[in-house]
């Protein structure tokens, strides 16, 4: 079922990431944790996933001694989730 | 929240519960136009000051035909006030960016153009010392380009016309003299940065 849909962004708390991502220009890992609602763990999982295909940029930075994790979306993370919006389209009959 | 066999219905509403939960944030926003809407007011108060001391006649006996020490005042104190600005913006930006989670597009755009309108005010500044020109006009042009485009960009109405009045505030100062350039400016500085920037601080966003 929605085969033609992109399996690395066809997961729910890996979509919501994405879009976040697309929103704006940088995101911190703890807003995506508030946002999401789900386990660090799992959220940093799908990161690894997702940054392993190049669809997103992870950058660690120490703000006070404390770690901080900035996400940003790439090129082809942008590509890909245009693609993926077009083929949910076709779904949707927009 | 980890499922996989999405519904494009469910698909879709996540995209858009991520994308409508991204607005910016005006009342960060305002804290640079109050600061700069308050350094630049004093600072062409301050101005005006100066120059109704320099005009005083016992002033005038000790300057006259010393028009390089009268210049050297006025420069000195916008440069002064710059420095004050620039000295607070620099530990603002780290306290915001410190607490900050999430850098909007929006704020990005915003920011690279007053980055942009920086230089461009330093250059036009050095242009019209080095042509003889009085900066004013020009400086409140690009402050004008620079706010009306900033509420263009955030859709932010009073911004735009606080923008509007920085080009009338700018043909203004080609009708008064030199003194009463400086109350003009303040006037503008009110008007463009003060003005908007409260509203934007009070605005929903």
């Amino acid at each position: 079922m929605y085969k033609d849909l992109d399996p690395l962004i066809h997961s729910q708390l890996r979509l919501a990431i994405i879009s976040m991502l697309v929103a704006s220009e940088k995101v911190e890992f703890s807003h995506i944790k508030e946002e999401t609602k789900a386990a660090a763990g799992n959220i940093s999982i799908q990161i690894k996933k997702l940054q392993n295909a190049g669809y997103i940029k992870v950058k660690k930075t120490f703000k006070n001694n404390y770690p901080k994790t900035m996400l940003s979306i790439t090129d082809k993370g942008m590509t890909a989730f245009e693609a993926y919006v077009n083929e949910l389209r076709k779904y949707i009959d927009l | 929240m980890g499922k996989q066999n999405l519904t494009p219905e469910e698909s879709l509403n996540i995209i858009s519960k991520a994308i409508t939960n991204f607005k910016i944030n005006y009342k960060e926003s305002s804290k640079v136009f109050l600061l700069w809407g308050w350094i630049l007011t004093l600072a062409s108060f301050s101005n005006f000051i100066i120059l109704k001391i320099l005009k005083s006649k016992e002033a005038y006996e000790l300057t006259v035909g010393n028009w390089e020490l009268m210049g050297l005042f006025i420069i000195g104190n916008w440069v002064v006030f710059s420095i004050i600005g620039f000295i607070i913006l620099f530990f603002m930006d780290r306290k915001i960016d410190k607490d900050k989670k999430v850098y909007s597009h929006l704020e990005t755009y915003v920011k690279k153009l007053w980055t942009v309108a920086a230089a461009s005010f330093f250059i036009a500044f050095l242009l019209c010392i080095k042509l003889g020109i009085t900066p004013p006009p020009i400086m409140l042009l690009i402050a004008g380009i620079a706010t009306t485009t900033s509420g263009l960009f955030i859709n932010f109405r009073p911004m735009i016309i606080g923008g509007i009045s920085f080009f009338i505030f700018s043909i203004a100062t080609t009708f008064v003299s030199n003194e009463y350039i400086a109350l003009i400016v303040g006037a503008a500085i009110i008007c463009g940065y003060l003005i908007p920037g409260y509203l934007l601080k009070s605005a929903k966003e």
